[in-house]
């Protein structure tokens, strides 16, 4: 057996210029370069194609300032005008991305397969994640589950859509916090959406009254803390409705109408609330007595009552 | 001067006929502020005669009942959108108004200010109460011109157009500024203002019309087509026998939202006095001082006493800006 390779390698030093191991590497080396075809990339290549990159980057960035800015100014249209920004991100990095292949890289057909194969291979092993986000992403942008103004509630999260991104949505929570969410789990997720794109919306508002309480009256002032707010929306098809529910120890007097401008939520809340409890007080409506909503509510989503 | 309302009249006047023969069909007679209805209201008071009583609604906010122990089948109403106030309780007098006016059985001619009427109409479904309704519409150039020259002879004035600036003098940027209050000190920020008068006279080139007729056009557009501002502004413009076209464009308005709520219930009413914008505002932690104080600083509102009313002349760009935020519609 050792005879055997002493010959062959013996047969190899000849042909080999350099002789030794070394000689017999380069050889190999040699043959598999000139079996593949080669890239063509230099570093020149590469930084035109990060420079495109990077103008792409700058040019998301100032579109989405620009078209912020504008939705601001033609108030009545702000959501309108901001569903164009995802729209735009896409255009620009889809054009981006078409560029530096086509143009800076120049592949050929055998390069674009193997650039492919690379990308499939690159895909399945590791980038899985990040192309179901973006392909997630394009899908949020086409089918429009959302759009960015709308306020959602996702994976339990409820806020106003700030950016769609090609990665992940943002939300800003009510209490301000930025919550990033991966848009391959949005599609995944349970999605509500409580204005769907449009900028009126539907607030409800649940004030709790003992029992005992003059209930037809507690609705009365309701509906007129309602409809006078400064942030109320009535019109034909955006009625104020004003229900009462019967609980074993309290009840619940809830208002539905729409606010102007999304943003209003919280004000429209708060402003009805406060001036409806005003007028409570003053007509002797009280509250249910201490711990009894809490008892309702529990054997209510025990399916007791 | 050319008869105004005729259309209105005839209506009015079948209506009128229609209870003389048992039909019975309340009227609400609708307008914008300063259309100038009571014009209107004093031709209908004339038509009833001895059966007719004419009432301001203003006196019967404190004493409804008044108008029960009223004598007259028929009864005129004016701004009856003053039975109501924009608060919790605020609608009282205006539901017992209409609880009356179902069931009596006399006819009620009542005239109400447009965007008081909007807004009842959503919360209190008022077209229910009302089932002949006249809006009173916006007039076209011609109509005001008519209006305007009835009382004048032909060529009796002369239309001056001011003096053009010259060419170099056409600014398309000019320098403004807007008010600031940082740190309790009043700011004037300096900004860059586009004279779209200039750059629109710069981009059109068309035939030059004579200036009477540019006088009316613009004063139709200035004044939204309503008769009652046409004529407030007719008379800063006459200088007679000359009338100078010299019609500024309405102010743009930059308030907030409690401001802009505010506004809206001045133009609501049209006129209003403190106290009772005091009433609406103060349980929203709102100053009515404050807020009048700076609408009068806007030039948006004129103070006469203890009572606020919108300036006729910057009434468009109000119903402009409370549309935007749709706090009138």
């Amino acid at each position: 057996m050792a005879e055997n390779l002493t010959e062959a390698y013996s047969n190899l030093s000849p042909s080999t210029p350099s002789g030794g191991a070394s000689g017999v590497s380069a050889n190999v080396s040699s043959s598999i370069s000139s079996d593949i075809p080669s890239l063509g990339i230099d570093s020149s290549i590469v930084m035109n194609a990060l420079l495109v990159l990077a103008l792409a980057y700058a040019a998301t960035r100032i579109v989405v300032v620009l078209l912020t800015w504008l939705s601001e100014k033609v108030y009545e249209h702000r959501i309108t005008v901001k569903m164009a920004i995802p729209l735009a991100k896409f255009a620009i990095y889809g054009f981006a991305m078409y560029h530096v292949l086509g143009s800076v890289l120049q592949l050929s057909t055998a390069q674009l397969v193997a650039f492919s194969g690379l990308a499939g291979a690159a895909i399945g092993f590791g980038l899985k994640d990040l192309v179901a986000e973006l392909v997630g992403g394009i899908v949020i942008v086409l089918d429009k589950p959302y759009q960015v103004g709308d306020k959602v509630r996702i994976d339990g999260h409820y806020g106003e859509v700030r950016d769609i991104g090609l990665r992940a949505t943002r939300l800003v929570s009510p209490d301000d916090s930025l919550i990033t969410v991966s848009n391959q789990k949005v599609l995944s997720q349970i999605l509500a959406n409580a204005n769907a794109g449009s900028r009126e919306m539907m607030v409800v508002i649940d004030l709790f009254i003992d029992s005992a309480s003059d209930a037809a009256r507690a609705m009365e002032i309701l509906r007129e803390a309602t409809v006078t707010s400064r942030y109320v929306y009535i019109s034909e098809k955006r009625p104020v409705t004003v229900l009462l529910k019967d609980r074993p120890f309290y009840r619940r007097v809830r208002a539905k109408a729409y606010v102007y401008d999304l943003r209003d939520e919280f004000q429209f809340e708060s402003d009805v609330t406060k001036r409806a409890w005003e007028a409570f007080e003053a007509e002797g409506i009280e509250p249910p007595k201490a711990g009894v909503v809490d008892i309702g509510a529990g054997s209510a989503a025990g399916g007791i009552v | 001067m050319t008869p105004r309302f005729e259309e209105e009249i005839s209506l009015i006047k079948k209506v009128i006929i229609d209870f003389g023969e048992g039909h019975r069909s309340n009227l609400a007679v609708i307008s914008d502020p300063f259309y100038g209805e009571s014009e209107l209201v004093d031709r209908v008071e004339g038509m009833t005669g001895e059966e007719g009583i004419r009432i301001n609604a203003r006196t019967l906010i404190r004493d409804l009942e008044a108008l029960e122990d009223a004598r007259g089948r028929i009864v005129i109403i004016e701004e009856v959108h003053r039975l109501y106030r924009r608060k919790i309780g605020g609608f009282d007098t205006m539901n017992s108004f209409l609880k009356m006016l179902v069931c009596s059985d006399r006819l009620f001619i009542t005239t109400w200010n447009s965007y008081s009427w909007k807004y009842l109409d959503e919360v209190l479904d008022l077209g229910r109460y009302f089932s002949r309704q006249i809006k009173l519409p916006k007039m076209g150039a011609d109509q005001i011109r008519d209006m305007l020259l009835s009382g004048y002879e032909e060529g009796e004035l002369t239309f001056v157009e001011e003096e053009p600036p010259k060419a170099e003098e056409l600014k398309v940027l000019s320098r403004g500024s807007y008010k600031k209050t940082l740190m309790g000190h009043c700011v004037q920020i300096p900004r860059p203002v586009v004279d779209t008068r200039s750059v629109r006279s710069r981009l059109t080139k068309t035939e030059k019309k004579p200036p009477e007729d540019v006088f009316f056009d613009r004063l139709t557009r200035i004044s939204d087509g309503n008769p009652g501002v046409a004529e407030y502004l007719w008379k800063e413009a006459l200088d007679y026998p000359q009338v100078r076209n010299a019609l500024k464009d309405p102010p743009s308005i930059g308030l907030d939202y409690d401001d802009s709520f505010a506004l809206s219930i001045v133009l609501s009413m049209g006129s209003v006095e403190v106290e009772e914008l005091s009433d609406v505002l103060e349980p929203l932690d709102l100053s009515a001082e404050r807020v009048v104080g700076l609408l009068e600083e806007m030039e948006l509102v004129f103070l006469e006493g203890d009572v606020v009313a919108i300036r006729s002349e910057a009434l468009k760009s109000v119903v402009e800006h409370l549309r935007r935020l749709r706090l009138v519609w």
